[in-house]
């Protein structure tokens, strides 16, 4: 076969590529040197950049308040779905009265976007008292359809004999699961883990509603309120919106593989 | 215990006299018992935060309801108010649907950077990751990023508008009633790309090599096999990539919140965050329950059309929780 030429390919990928990279380039650009709006045009390159909106926006807003907030919302969430999918996802894939509903259930429950529960959701939440609360905030997510099922796949991919050996033995279910099958479904863990944090920590809309409190809030809440207090030309804003931008970003690079997995197992799956 | 009844029984009457049935018939319940109590916490939290609010929705929304108030039955009074008293529905409803209209343009342009990367050139996985990259980072960061690049005066799109001469003076994109909206789905677009090129990269994989084989052995041309044989294959991963452009009308509620707020006047405003601002803002939530019916009924009918389309099982997805 003809060896195609690679740099028209190249060249095209480079272009996209820079196409989606400039936003992150702009704003790391305006964090570190603010913007003059008197100045025109603006610099394309970094001018003189330090770090002084950096230092400014962390005495301005209790970064770390926001920060331990959404990690302990982040941390709900993943420790939940990891136990709660698990168990789902070896509930199904053994024989019961009910599996097939089950089933049913979950995929419909799929076809509901959490948008559209969003005012009775409220409300239950509020006769459960939990408003403002970081348990509030994390028990929508608590448990994920999409990981549910990649959980039953990875169990299904399990050896049945060696379940049955272990049950034989008299090993105790919840020993079987937590000692045997667990260990050996480690990427999906992973995938469990990886989606569930990036879903929790970029929530948006939930936290919105649920809190109330300023203590309570979570970065992208503490992120959108700062927006509309500050003026947007403030360099603050966006070294607020890099630091908050970097440890989604780092964890998405460092687990890409298993983010993606997750995705397209749910997608393709269902 | 399906796998477990071929030779479970067996052993057992190898093992021990048929007197021992009872404890096997104890073990059955106990392990119903067990996976009852392992679906139960999902089951309760699908049931408070998806079930019940939907016929919780359904009940608001005929009701006249306040938080103050005890609830009084109103028919199709909001369904009413709604189709022929709000203009502003109206206004909101063509934007979701332009909103979502706009999603084949985003899945066009993904499926050109999918069949780039699908190339075998060295680093392709480098592309790969960047094209990716915007779509797990948090939206209301990048309505802070995109509202920041559409800013009149010092704004990078209005500058290299300038500078290429399309334009003379900066234009307030995010201002502008006929510009705002276009302006939030490019921005929603540059996000969700990443998402949809990899959906169409499982599904280009997923294509047999030797079809092109012996399609160019028969003297087909590139876009030939692009037309018959790409395409066709890929349909399944297109229509799921139309529900992901259609679920992201509800997903762009983070975009449209911070870098517009649903204005200038409902120019931006899409039933979802129209719900939202009824909702929480003006406390009408019978109203805004009817609306969420109509949203919910809509999204249904759209993605059960995909999904025929489609030819079965593609419509299962979801972004976000």
């Amino acid at each position: 076969m003809v060896k195609r030429q690679h740099w028209p390919i190249h060249l095209a990928l480079g272009i996209i590529s820079a196409l989606m990279l400039v936003p992150f380039y702009w704003v790391l650009k305006t964090s570190l040197t603010g913007e003059n709006i008197f100045v025109y045009p603006p610099a394309i390159l970094p001018q003189d950049p330090n770090p002084f909106y950096f230092v400014d926006v962390w005495y301005a807003i209790p970064f770390l308040r926001y920060l331990i907030n959404s990690v302990i919302v982040s941390v709900i969430v993943v420790v939940a779905n990891v136990f709660f999918n698990a168990m789902a996802g070896y509930a199904l894939t053994r024989d019961f009265p009910g599996k097939a509903a089950t089933i049913m259930l979950f995929l419909s429950c799929m076809m509901i976007p959490f948008q559209v529960t969003i005012i009775p959701a409220y409300l239950i939440t509020a006769k459960l008292g939990l408003l403002n609360s970081y348990f509030g905030m994390a028990l929508p997510l608590m448990s994920t359809i999409v990981c549910i099922f990649v959980f039953k796949a990875a169990f299904e991919a399990i050896p049945k004999s060696l379940v049955e050996a272990a049950r034989i033995d008299g090993v105790p279910d919840w020993m079987i699961v937590f000692r045997i099958i667990m260990p050996l479904t480690k990427p999906a863990i992973a995938t469990n883990i990886i989606l569930a944090f990036i879903w929790s920590w970029n929530s948006f809309l939930w936290p919105l509603v649920v809190v109330r409190d300023v203590d309570m809030q979570t970065l992208p809440l503490g992120l959108s309120r700062f927006l509309s207090v500050v003026e947007d030309t403030t360099g603050a804003l966006y070294a607020f919106c890099v630091m908050v931008l970097v440890p989604g970003l780092v964890i998405f690079l460092l687990a890409q593989k298993e983010f993606i997995t997750g995705l397209t197992s749910g997608a393709t799956k269902g | 215990m399906a796998a477990g009844t071929a030779s479970a029984p067996a052993l057992d009457q190898r093992r021990r006299p048929p007197a021992k049935t009872p404890f096997f018939a104890r073990r059955r319940t106990r392990d119903l018992t067990l996976i009852w109590l392992f679906l139960l916490p999902s089951l309760v939290i699908f049931a408070l935060y998806r079930i019940i609010p939907l016929g919780w929705n359904v009940l608001l929304s005929l009701e006249f309801w306040s938080p103050y108030k005890p609830a009084r039955f109103a028919g199709l009074y909001h369904y009413q108010e709604m189709l022929f008293y709000d203009d502003a529905f109206w206004k909101v409803f063509w934007n979701t649907i332009i909103f979502m209209a706009s999603a084949p343009v985003g899945i066009a342009l993904a499926l050109g950077v999918a069949l780039l990367v699908n190339t075998r050139v060295p680093g392709r996985g480098v592309y790969r990751t960047i094209v990716f990259m915007s779509y797990p980072v948090m939206t209301v960061a990048v309505g802070i990023i995109w509202q920041w690049l559409y800013n009149e005066k010092v704004g990078l799109i209005n500058y290299a508008l300038i500078s290429l001469g399309v334009i003379n003076r900066g234009i307030p994109f995010l201002q502008d009633f006929d510009l705002a909206l276009p302006a939030v789905i490019l921005a929603s677009i540059w996000q969700v790309i990443g998402f949809y090129m990899i959906i169409l990269l499982t599904g280009l994989q997923s294509i047999p090599p030797n079809l092109y084989e012996a399609a160019s052995i028969d003297g087909a041309s590139a876009a030939q096999s692009f037309w018959r044989i790409t395409l066709p294959l890929i349909r399944p991963s297109l229509f799921l990539c139309f529900v992901v452009g259609i679920i992201n009308s509800f997903t762009a509620f983070d975009l449209i919140f911070v870098m517009t707020g649903g204005g200038p006047g409902h120019a931006t405003d899409l039933l979802v965050t129209y719900i939202y601002s009824s909702a929480f803002k003006l406390s009408k939530f019978d109203y805004a329950a009817a609306m969420t019916v109509a949203n919910f009924l809509l999204f249904l009918g759209l993605a059960f059309v995909a999904n025929r389309l489609a030819g079965g099982e593609a419509g299962a997805i979801k972004r976000g929780a």
